[in-house]
């Protein structure tokens, strides 16, 4: 369906040359527009601010700034601990599902062999099945191996991503294979090729890819959550729903305001750093 | 010559055949390792889901006797799952049709302006997008407390008294929605906004100068083109309902009164609290089959965008 004026059967426009109360019209209607925005931002905004004001100024007397909630809450859980995890685990997943992704995308781009549409089927696959349908067997194999409570446990059933497999082939295949015989004759052998050639060419799919493995890695919650039972192990999410719980169970609740900032705040300021280009690559990519 | 030629060839042959073999062996090698650990963590839990279903399990999760669909008969005889299916429909048809509209109205208001707005408008709207949903559910949590929370606080002041909203199987559930359209609504208006901006400048010009005051125009016109992103954006605002479980989880442990224990929640605790694993890999095969169907038709609707649009 080709969308365009012609089609629909409309005269091309003319710019700009509006009766005088059309436009003041659509400039008040911008004006309302804008207004409508900033009230909605200011309501999504407001339980975040909220907290992170409690945090930063409960108990601090009239005017007051204090880091004692932060410094508590810091206290009663490991949460240097708990974020050494969560960077692990997320940047080591990312790393080990780029390498697995750029190499299987590769061979499953560039060349034949038999059984291929069957190893390519087992990646799409991958993508489709949510892991929550087999969460109990993967538990359960864990046991068995006896990594239950370790980090490479909570990692191991995401070391192959399929939308990583799949992207990178994707790349791989618009590469024109003039410029494969060009490097060729140039002297490069194979690896060669894959480095100078088509890993650049790669790149954006693999930025793309990067956001959402470490979106949802960072933030994912029951597998973590199962598969941890110390504090060792736990990533950030997991011990702040732990913290959570016991502050339900009679803590005090500043603490929960501060735990919850120590979480949020680092994303927050990175947020605000790079607002537009944070919000360019979640709008150019989507969570499967 | 041409002898010598036809000789060359042939003694090259079985070299040739060696070397596509040693080709064929690395290309394996480089590719089964990966394939291998995906079958083992995926497609083989799932079998054995699938398998264990059908069987009577022991309590150390190993099949004794073949069941049939006793495991099936035995999940959909249980009262409690029966409210667990009632809560997950309430809660997804609310969270998806609150949260998918009112991300249509954030994109409208936001088209054509992102780049003016300030950075403290942006940061405001999409911080919610940006934490993992146990941060935005304890936010809510604390928002909430009895008394002390700042709701409460804000009822006191106008005088309405106050109020346990997680105490309450109605409300609990309530408080799940909003805090879903609060986590989601902005972002799902970031692919509906991609939708407006990738309608061609001409037609808004088009529409601007036959119908400036646009309600026809914009039902007629933009929303059909908009329909694909729509269709994706419901698919996966479903998918993300249903599969809801780290609020319940921050919140309400399923309470009260098993008011707000959901389909996800219910799964986990079938197998990691009540050890009943036949129930438990009958549920996971039904919640497979439905949300895979799901994220399988998301993708399909979002290959038609993309065919649509290039």
């Amino acid at each position: 369906m080709a969308v365009n004026g012609m089609a629909l059967g409309m005269r091309p426009g003319k710019p700009s040359t509006l009766p005088h109360h059309v436009a003041s019209r659509r400039t008040w209607r911008a004006r309302l527009r804008q207004a409508v925005l900033w009230f909605v931002a200011c309501v999504w905004g407001f339980p975040t601010l909220w907290v992170l004001y409690e945090t930063f100024f409960a108990g601090a007397g009239r005017f007051g700034f204090t880091f004692a909630n932060l410094a508590q809450a810091w206290q009663v859980a490991p949460f240097g601990r708990y974020y050494l995890n969560t960077l692990v685990m997320v940047f080591g997943l990312l790393a080990v599902q780029l390498l697995f992704g750029a190499v299987v995308g590769f061979v499953l781009a560039r060349y034949d062999f038999p059984l291929k549409s069957v190893i390519t089927l087992i990646f799409l696959f991958q993508v489709v099945v949510p892991i929550y349908a087999v969460m109990i067997q993967d538990y359960r194999m864990l046991s068995s191996l006896h990594l239950l409570n370790t980090m490479a446990g909570v990692m191991l059933p995401y070391t192959v991503s399929g939308i990583a497999v799949l992207s990178f082939r994707q790349a791989f295949r618009s590469v024109p294979r003039e410029l494969e015989e060009a490097a060729r004759l140039d002297g490069y052998g194979t690896f060669g090729i894959f480095r100078r050639v088509y890993l650049p060419q790669a790149i954006p799919a693999a930025l793309a890819f990067a956001v959402v493995s470490v979106t949802y890695h960072w933030t994912d919650f029951l597998w973590p959550m199962i598969v941890t039972n110390t504090d060792n192990a736990r990533p950030v999410v997991v011990g702040l729903a732990m913290m959570a719980q016991a502050s339900e169970s009679g803590m005090q609740w500043n603490l929960l305001a501060a735990g919850t900032a120590i979480v949020i705040l680092p994303v927050l300021i990175l947020f605000t750093l790079a607002t537009r280009r944070i919000l360019a690559a979640f709008a150019a990519t989507f969570n499967w | 010559m041409s002898t010598t030629a036809t000789t060359l060839t042939a003694a090259a042959a079985p070299l040739r055949a060696r070397r596509s073999l040693l080709a064929w062996c690395l290309r394996y090698a480089l590719v089964l390792p990966p394939a291998a650990v995906v079958v083992i963590f995926v497609a083989w839990p799932l079998w054995v889901t699938l398998y264990h279903s059908f069987f009577q399990l022991d309590a150390r999760g190993h099949a004794v006797a073949f069941a049939g669909s006793k495991n099936y008969q035995a999940l959909f005889a249980s009262p409690l799952f029966h409210q667990v299916l009632w809560n997950t429909a309430v809660y997804s048809v609310l969270a998806v049709v609150l949260c998918v509209s009112i991300a249509f109205g954030l994109s409208l208001l936001l088209y054509g302006r992102v780049a003016a707005s300030s950075r403290a408008l942006l940061v405001a709207l999409f911080s919610p997008t940006v934490m993992p949903m146990i941060a935005a559910a304890n936010i809510w949590l604390y928002f909430l407390i009895p008394q002390f929370g700042m709701v409460d606080q804000l009822l006191r002041w106008a005088g309405l008294g106050h109020e346990n909203w997680l105490g309450h199987p109605g409300t609990a559930l309530l408080v799940m929605v909003m805090l879903f359209v609060w986590k989601y609504a902005p972002y799902f208006a970031l692919f509906l906004l991609a939708g407006l901006q990738a309608i061609p400048p001409d037609v808004w010009e088009a529409l601007r100068t036959e119908d400036p005051y646009g309600w026809a125009s914009f039902r007629r016109v933009i929303l059909p083109i908009l329909r694909p992103m729509l269709a994706f954006v419901t698919t996966m605002a479903v998918l993300y309902a249903v599969e809801t479980v780290d609020p319940v989880f921050a919140m309400t442990q399923g309470g009260p009164n098993n008011g707000t224990n959901l389909v996800m929640f219910y799964l986990y605790n079938l197998g990691f609290n009540y050890y009943s694993w036949g129930p438990a890999a009958a549920l996971s095969v039904l919640l497979m089959i439905g949300l895979s169907t799901l994220s399988g038709l998301s993708l399909i609707v979002l290959e038609r965008r993309a065919f649509h649009w290039q």
